[in-house]
């Protein structure tokens, strides 16, 4: 090994720092389990030979001896953002090196695990293990942030420290008020629950189960880098940032993942028609949005969606007749409440709502996320 | 000047020079091209474009001057079975109805086909088509 102890000892302090200040839980570009079969747990120990730090999954390339052979395995990591928020970097494992790996294989029998936790063979000392769901510490409510003319600020007031909302209480879409288990990428933990999510027409429903019996494997966000559209861009850890261009009346929305990604929600009265960018021959992936404030909550129609991506994950369908209301509310200062109705007459029977909540990351910059569809 | 009934095949080269658009809303709407086999009243190669409203399939067979417009059209999602009713008619100028019973294959990808079977007065045959 190339690092000594207390190089180790840092990057353990330096992902406990991380969990303490995020509070969250690992989150990956795609479904494992569209790839990896949980039921088959695997430990590999082995010398890397070499660290693909690229996007969307890094791997790390390790010799594995056996009694007759020596095999090259891949370990397939979290991005390159997302490690690097757990205090990784693209040095922190090196040829050479000797580890042992805590993972799953491969569903289709290939020399390829998810690493669930990585340790120096040596010693035991863990590099890389996955974080469990710890809740944030209960800060001390702060006041929501308002601008001069009494609206709360969605993001940092002039002055203040930049900072990002992200560690979504929710990461997939399911109606307020049901209750089904499923892992953080919406997979259900029992195929059985699908008609509770929403109430789906028959054949969005079948599609709906579809997509969950092949393990989300099709997610077009993730085969081909389609945009988070939808309520997608509010389900990442990888964040998202407001800023309000009171001036010209509208609000960027900027997104930590979907390759920096961005949409527009004008807030001066403008019409749900003709807008830069998107009509109705030319749908979105964000849809178009207008916007307006009641009392403390800024409310945001959309319409104008396109059908070539999944508007959630866990892969609940819609269709162009998509509209989207979007409600958001900063109760106080590391709060953002988000809800949203859902109506789509094409795919679902009537329309129904979800909400969750997102946490202010203060201090720190959104991560970029870019994704290469080029990549296994 | 090209015959009216060529410009259905100029659509049809049209459209398979456009690249495939995902789909990931109603499985059937798109634009769908492939064969019907043995159809001596409306040729081999059939161009059929869907559209779901939320309660109806509605849709166009060979749009363009020689269209047949779908006037009943279903989808089983339990096996995702497709069947479609068509009124056409033949090159006398009788009246011919068209039944196509199909089901969706590779539902997940976007160039999805639909295979089964095409059956009017004038024949019967295979029919295979897939999404653009």
């Amino acid at each position: 090994m190339n690092r000594n102890h207390s190089s180790r000892s840092f990057a353990t302090g330096v992902v406990g720092l991380a969990l303490f200040l995020w509070g969250a839980s690992a989150w990956a570009h795609h479904a494992i389990s569209a790839k990896f079969d949980s039921t088959k747990p695997l430990d590999l120990s082995g010398v890397v030979t070499s660290v693909d730090w690229r996007n969307p999954h890094v791997h790390i390339f390790m010799n594995v001896t056996n009694r007759t052979e020596t095999l090259n395995w891949a370990v397939e990591l979290e991005s390159p953002s997302l490690l690097e928020m757990d205090g990784w970097s693209k040095e922190t494992l090196r040829p050479g090196d000797s580890i042992v790996v805590k993972g799953i294989r491969a569903r289709d029998g290939s020399r390829q695990v998810w690493g669930e936790a990585v340790r120096d063979a040596a010693n035991g000392i863990e590099i890389f293990a996955p974080k469990p769901k710890v809740s944030r510490a209960p800060l001390a409510p702060r006041p929501t942030p308002k601008w001069p003319d009494g609206h709360p600020a969605l993001g940092a007031l002039p002055g203040m420290a930049d900072g990002y909302w992200t560690d979504p209480s929710k990461t997939a879409l399911v109606e307020d008020g049901v209750d089904v288990k499923m892992d953080e990428y919406g997979l259900l933990a029992n195929l059985a629950d699908a008609a509770k999510v929403a109430p789906m027409q028959p054949w969005a429903l079948a599609l709906y189960r579809h997509r969950q019996e092949r393990q989300l494997r099709d997610d077009p966000t993730y085969l081909n880098c389609k945009p988070p559209g939808g309520v997608r861009q509010y389900q990442s850890r990888l964040g998202l940032q407001f800023i309000e261009d009171r001036s010209r009346q509208r609000i960027f929305v900027l997104m930590g993942s979907g390759n920096h990604n961005y949409r527009i929600i004008y807030t001066d009265g403008r019409k749900q028609v003709g807008q830069v960018g998107g009509d109705d021959d030319n749908p979105l992936y964000f849809g178009r949005s207008t916007g307006r404030w009641e009392g403390n909550t800024l409310v945001v129609d959309t319409t104008g969606f396109n059908e070539d991506f999944w508007f959630t994950q866990g892969g609940l369908p819609h269709s162009s007749s998509l509209r989207l209301t979007e409600r958001f509310t900063r109760p106080d200062h590391d709060t953002l409440r988000y809800e949203v109705q859902v109506d789509d007459s094409a795919a679902y029977t009537r329309n129904w709502s979800a909400s969750w909540t997102l946490k202010w990351n203060g201090g720190a910059v959104l991560p970029a996320h870019f994704c290469q569809n080029n990549r296994p | 000047m090209l015959r009216p009934s060529r410009w259905w095949l100029v659509l049809l080269a049209m459209a398979l020079a456009a690249p495939i658009t995902a789909q990931e809303g109603h499985p059937l709407k798109g634009s769908w091209i492939g064969v019907w086999e043995s159809n001596t009243q409306h040729g081999n190669d059939v161009l059929m474009v869907l559209n779901w409203d939320g309660k109806r399939i509605s849709g166009t067979i060979n749009p363009g001057t020689d269209n047949i417009a779908i006037d009943n059209a279903t989808l089983d999602p339990t096996g995702w079975k497709v069947h479609i009713e068509a009124n056409a008619k033949n090159k006398q100028g009788a009246a011919l109805r068209y039944v196509i019973d199909g089901t969706i294959q590779q539902l997940e990808m976007p160039n999805r086909a639909i295979t089964g079977t095409w059956q009017s007065q004038s024949g019967r045959g295979k029919f295979e088509i897939r999404r653009q």
